[in-house]
């Protein structure tokens, strides 16, 4: 039964993990593209 | 609109493959619940080949056609892929533990997702080690294409290989009843929809990121 | 010029550089024979185990100097843009790859001629099989493990930190060869029948001809500007 338990924990941990990792990447790029316009602002 | 959908069918079906697999299926009799592991378990790992087949195709589509598209599935799909069998690499010796008292066997099956494992990181770490967007998208298809050829013959070695040493375990296993074909299937169902939710979420965050690699190039050559 | 004969003189200008510099043969003896000394350190040469072993060990000290030769392989086209050159005298890549991968299964193949022998005298192993079947297994089993190697080595020196980027995509695509040729080589050594390794022979046979058709075929793709 712990087994079973473990295995399940470890499957939706993983999963959890990936897309934590996604919204991760998200908020980041979401920050470079700030960064862009700013960027982009300042030339203009 | 359609992820949104895509989201919420994925949910339901991993609730009813859940109550199906702990409430529904009954428990093996030489293993007991531990077997249930087995359910996600080889979801898992026909997710994880699934991918690679993707990562295969979305190559020769990349090289024949050179649409951007095709390296964004490509990418995206090895990424799951590498989510997929790390999670059948976990579980496997966490079955294998109590069922055969050794954590790890080199069984084909097991061995070959190993492998697998080993060359979504190769083709992973191809990408990180080129810069130009062109360059990378052209040689990862390449490296996807090679390393798929690849993986059958990985299988046909480990397993004469196998058949040379003493066999420890007898991984074939068990009959399957018709309840836990049907548990498998529904889990099965659920993972393959759960590996296009997350395919067209990260291929959204991929194209993006490429987006924002091009305008910075841009800005800085302007 | 014929097919042949272009893939001829890139072999010649690849034996002719090498006769000039040594720097790639000579690293790779040295490496080779090195590996066999560290293993004889490693692990007792005079023990019953180390018998079993032995044909790991021979082929753990190729492919380790392999690698080594397969890094400086496509190095020294990329300085000076020879690569580029290369490609403007022939109109089909598929000669630059076949080209180097001859002359890099050359100096492999005199690598392992030279190493060979040591490994026996070090480890103090007596052959029971036949000698013409072992040179069958290693000439086999190192034009499977070159053919992928150059591919992969052309793929890497246009990366940015190649030599540590080639032994780690390179690896898992040779777990097949290694195994295969591992199994067999220990078959000959211990003097086993022809029914015992032919299974292995035809896998090495099959991953030879396979990495060197698909590359050669996806050469065209990897060389473009």
């Amino acid at each position: 039964m712990e087994y079973l338990f473990a295995a399940y924990a470890v499957i939706w941990t993983v999963i959890f993990g990936y897309t934590l990792m996604l919204g991760k990447r998200q908020k980041e790029l979401e920050q470079e593209v700030f960064l862009l316009r700013k960027s982009l602002e300042g030339k203009q | 609109m359609f992820n949104k959908i895509l989201g919420w069918l994925t949910f339901i079906i991993t609730m009813t493959a859940l109550y199906l697999v702990f409430m529904w299926v009954p428990n093996e009799r030489i293993m007991g619940p531990v077997q249930k592991i087995f359910y996600f378990h080889v979801s898992s790992a026909w997710i994880g080949f699934f991918a690679f087949l993707v990562v295969f195709i979305a190559g020769l589509a990349y090289l024949f056609t050179r649409d951007n598209k095709w390296d964004t599935i490509g990418v995206s799909s090895a990424q799951i892929g590498v989510m997929f069998t790390t999670i059948v690499l976990i579980t496997g010796p966490i079955w294998a533990k109590p069922s055969w008292n050794t954590w790890w066997t080199w069984d084909p099956r097991l061995t070959t997702t190993l492998v697998l494992w080993f060359l979504y990181l190769a083709y992973l770490m191809i990408r990180s080690s080129i810069h130009e967007e062109e360059k990378k998208a052209r040689f990862s298809a390449i490296f996807g294409i090679i390393a798929f050829i690849d993986v059958p013959i990985v299988w046909f070695s480990i397993r004469w290989w196998r058949t040379i040493h003493p066999v420890v375990v007898d991984s074939s296993g068990f009959a399957m009843s018709p309840k836990m074909f049907t548990t498998l299937m529904v889990s099965l169902l659920a993972f393959t929809f759960l590996y296009f939710y997350l395919l067209t979420n990260t291929m959204k965050l991929e194209k993006m990121r490429a987006e924002v690699a091009g305008l910075k190039e841009r800005l800085r050559n302007s | 010029m014929n097919y042949l004969n272009q893939i001829r003189t890139l072999v010649w200008k690849d034996l002719t550089s090498e006769l000039r510099t040594k720097e790639m043969l000579s690293s790779m003896l040295i490496f080779a024979f090195l590996t066999t000394v560290v293993f004889s350190f490693a692990f007792d040469p005079d023990s019953e185990t180390v018998k079993k072993v032995f044909p790991g060990i021979i082929w753990v000290a190729f492919i380790f100097a392999g690698i080594l030769g397969l890094n400086r392989s496509f190095l020294s086209e990329k300085s000076n843009d020879c690569i580029m050159g290369l490609m403007l005298c022939t109109t089909d890549r598929g000669i630059i790859y076949l080209g180097k991968m001859i002359s890099n299964l050359i100096f492999m193949y005199i690598m392992e001629a030279v190493t060979l022998p040591i490994l026996f005298v070090l480890f103090d192993y007596r052959l029971k099989g036949s000698l013409l079947y072992l040179i069958l297994i290693v000439a086999l089993g190192t034009w499977g493990f070159i053919a992928i190697g150059t591919f992969l080595s052309a793929l890497a020196v246009n990366t940015r930190n190649s030599e540590i980027l080639l032994p780690i995509i390179l690896f898992p695509l040779i777990v097949p060869l290694l195994i295969a040729a591992v199994q067999a080589t220990g078959v000959i050594l211990g003097g086993g029948v022809w029914a015992d390794w032919s299974n292995w022979l035809r896998i090495l046979t099959a991953f030879a001809v396979i990495f060197t058709v698909v590359p050669w075929l996806l050469f065209d793709y990897l060389l473009e500007v």
